[in-house]
């Protein structure tokens, strides 16, 4: 059997994801290219008798190395040489996907066509001359419609073909005259070193280097040829090659298109339409906060009965494990460890997922890069481009996959910035502490209440990007380039397939890092042997005693201490932490009750209580995400020091403030 | 033919060529990715205080008034 290395290219939102993910199925293997934070991702097929392994390169419109995503799929092509780069192509926007196939074919690999969407280029009435387009560029070109998985095995046969057939005539752009004269002199040159020649195909390294590529000029420093290539491009203007290149290679495709394509009528865009009314300067805000009111609305609601749900399968499980469990420790270990500590992250997957559905649903119709336009201005006030918005909206869901969604913001300080300020959005985790407190200290206005927490986390997002884009983190925030895909009904399948890998995320914390903590939390709250669970006089009792002069400026008790100590796990533990301190349970009723008899808390130290938790360190998972996405624990610590000053401040005040507010301490 | 002005200042609904693109090498690279290079034809879908929303081709983009304002454009006759 003999390997065949397949890499898939192509522009971002051609379908690369669906194509990928139907060639490979469930054989894929995610990670991160090397020293980068993008996504690597591959996988298996093995087909009539070769074993065919599938790379999928970042999604990118040109070959330049101007981007992280452009560089790691650029030396790919030209490092690894895959036997075949499958490019697929967006039909229904041949002109600008046609561009990056010119740069992949001055690469010198074999090129194979994946003509996708296809289904929609047809009902649009476009018509594409398959073959003839195949003759004219010199590349195969398949029919695909990844979303019904058609024409996969004809894409697998050409690449399969296209890989085995041994030279390759070249199928570049022909430039301008002078311009492949200068080519040809800097070949002439470059090919007297056979270490370059060997490792790069000549032409396009001459290409680079008369656009003035640094990547490629750095490849010919060390080089022998070195003086005599400086030499040559002494002679030249780059700036002026470059703009010849990329206007000849929109000739050569302009040339190419009226040959292969007829258009169908073009009526009035659909597209066009609904941007209009979406992005109109008046209505766009007002229609983007409708949305997001809607999503978080039907989150709860629909999310409701599956909560209910879960909450009595694990009050059953409990029940069951007090029941059946011989050693008194150990149904205490299960029960109220790792049932208890888990359960209490598990009860928000449908509120995850659910959310998840439709922030990927409003991704995948194309909304979400118009609200990303609309709020450009508004976050570029706070110093931060518009895509930036995206992360927060999903840190409300949980931190973890907002922080990771900011890999799309291209400016390194930008994309710093946005990871730093998401804990502060309050994720879906705080909410059963502030159902908790308000719900007991704030009887009516408790509505009132947690949307003030919500817009305290926002302003405090806010004003942490203003402070950290004047101090440590200065510069212009970078400019806004979006792709505004046409509106597209998406299909179940992808929808909900972006949703399950999301929500995967969040289970998976459930199952590791919680886990790990509640257990800890349980042996402090057990040990030394024979104290009551949780008791002053366990370990956790002693812990809580260290910290309240520290919390006790707040008016928090040694109690709070622990719980917010717990909190570090997951921010949703200080509602159990505190059942078990006070020995309630995690019933919400007799919890209330206890807190509300205890002469310790007020109204006033409640309200603290609750803004310390939205702003405080982020939970484990976060910091954990946070060193992994910056690549330092220098960033993670930042983050925890900056929630715990901040959470600190803001409690006090709000403590000293609020009694004049509600009526007395 | 009209005189040459910045994308950032057409109204929604105009029509341009692209002239030249001022910007740093590494951003005109990429615009040019996009399709945004001299010669090109572009259609202002929306505007709104100097953000816009261009058509080129079959493709749409938002841009921020910063890089609409180092796009020059002749305005179509
Ligand atoms: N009509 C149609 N839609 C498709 C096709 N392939 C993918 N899509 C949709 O295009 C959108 C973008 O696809 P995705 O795979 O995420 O694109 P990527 O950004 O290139 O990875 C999704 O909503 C898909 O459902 C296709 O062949 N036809």
């Amino acid at each position: 059997m003999t390997g065949i290395r397949v890499a898939l290219a192509g522009n971002p939102n051609v379908g690369k994801t669906t194509l990928f993910n139907a060639l490979t199925g469930s054989r894929q293997h995610v990670g991160n290219w090397p020293g980068v934070t993008v996504e690597k991702k591959t996988g298996r097929i093995n087909r009539s008798g070769h074993a065919i392994e599938v790379i999928d390169l970042p999604g990118t419109y040109s070959l330049t190395a101007c981007s992280a995503d452009e560089v790691v799929a650029r030396d790919y092509i030209l490092e690894e040489r895959p036997d075949v780069v499958v490019q697929v192509v967006d039909a229904t926007n041949l002109e600008r996907n046609l561009y990056l196939t010119t740069q992949i074919a001055e690469l010198g690999v074999p090129v194979v066509i994946a003509l996708n969407m296809a289904d929609a280029a047809e009902a649009g009435g476009c018509a594409i001359d398959r073959e003839r387009l195949s003759a004219l560029l010199a590349i195969p070109v398949v029919r695909t419609v990844g979303i019904r998985g058609e024409g996969l095995d004809d894409l697998l046969d050409a690449a399969v073909r296209e890989a085995e057939t041994p030279p390759h005539h070249e199928h570049t752009v022909g430039y301008r005259n002078d311009v492949e004269a200068m080519i040809a002199s800097l070949v002439g040159v470059l090919e007297a070193d056979k270490d370059l020649a060997e490792r790069y195909p000549l032409r396009w390294l001459a290409a680079r280097l008369l656009e003035g590529d640094e990547n490629a000029l750095a490849k010919v420093r060390e080089s022998p040829v070195s003086p005599r290539v400086q030499a040559l491009l002494s002679t030249i203007d780059p700036d002026e090659c470059e703009a010849a290149m990329a206007d000849r290679r929109y000739d050569v495709i302009a040339a190419v298109l009226p040959q292969v394509r007829t258009a169908g009528a073009r009526g009035m865009n659909v597209s066009e339409m609904v941007d209009r009314v979406v992005t109109d300067r008046y209505l766009g805000i007002p229609i983007f906060l409708a949305l997001m009111w809607g999503t978080f609305e039907l989150t709860f609601a629909v999310a409701a009965p599956f909560v209910a749900l879960i909450e009595a399968g694990l009050a059953r499980l409990s029940a069951a494990v007090a029941g059946s469990i011989g050693p008194a420790w150990l149904a205490s270990l299960v029960g109220d460890g790792i049932i208890g500590g888990v359960g209490s992250v598990l009860v928000f997957v449908p509120n995850i997922f659910i959310l998840f559905l439709i922030l990927s649903f409003l991704e995948d119709t194309g909304y979400l890069a118009r609200a990303a336009f609309i709020m450009d201005r508004l976050m570029y006030a706070i110093g931060l481009p518009g895509k930036a918005f995206i992360p927060m909206l999903i840190g409300f869901g949980c931190n973890v996959p907002g922080i990771m969604a900011a890999r799309t913001i291209e400016g390194e300080r930008d994309r710093l910035i946005t990871i730093l300020v998401n804990p502060f959005i309050s994720c879906s985790a705080r909410l059963p502490v502030y159902i908790l407190f308000a719900g007991a200290f704030f009887g009516a206005a408790a509505g009132v209440v947690v949307f003030l927490l919500y817009v305290l986390g926002i302003a405090a997002a806010i004003g942490s990007a203003k402070l950290f884009r004047h101090t440590i983190l200065p510069g212009e925030s970078s400019p806004f380039i979006m792709e505004m895909p046409p509106y597209r009904l998406p299909t179940a399948g992808t929808s909900l397939l972006h949703t399950w890998s999301r929500g995967v995320m969040y289970v998976r914390k459930a199952g590791t890092i919680i886990l790990a903590g509640a257990l800890v939390l349980w042996c402090l709250a057990s040990f030394p042997f024979g104290v009551e669970y949780g008791s002053s006089a366990s370990l956790a009792g002693a812990l809580g005693h260290l910290l309240e002069p520290l919390v006790a400026p707040l008016g928090f008790d040694w109690k709070i201490a622990v719980a917010l100590l717990f909190g570090f796990v997951a921010k949703e533990v200080v509602v159990g932490s505190l059942g078990v301190l006070y020995g309630a349970g995690e019933e919400g009723d007799a919890l209330s009750t206890a807190f509300l008899a205890d002469p310790g808390l007020s109204a006033a130290t409640a309200l603290a209580l609750m803004v310390f938790v939205l702003l405080y360190t982020p939970c484990l998972a976060t910091i954990a995400t946070i060193r992994k996405e910056t690549g330092s624990w220098k960033w993670a610590g930042f983050s925890v020091a900056y929630g715990l000053v901040l959470a600190w401040l803001l409690a006090l005040i709000v403590g000293r403030i609020a009694p004049s507010f509600i009526g007395g301490a | 033919m009209g005189a040459v002005c910045p994308l950032a200042l057409l109204a929604a609904g105009t029509e341009a060529t692209i002239a030249d693109v001022r910007a740093g090498k590494g951003m005109r690279l990429r615009l040019a990715g996009l399709g945004l290079c001299p010669d090109a034809r572009v259609r202002v879908q929306c505007a709104d205080r100097g953000s816009l929303i261009v058509s080129v081709g079959d493709a749409r983009y938002a841009l921020s008034r910063g890089i609409a304002m180092k796009i020059l454009v002749k305005e179509a006759a």
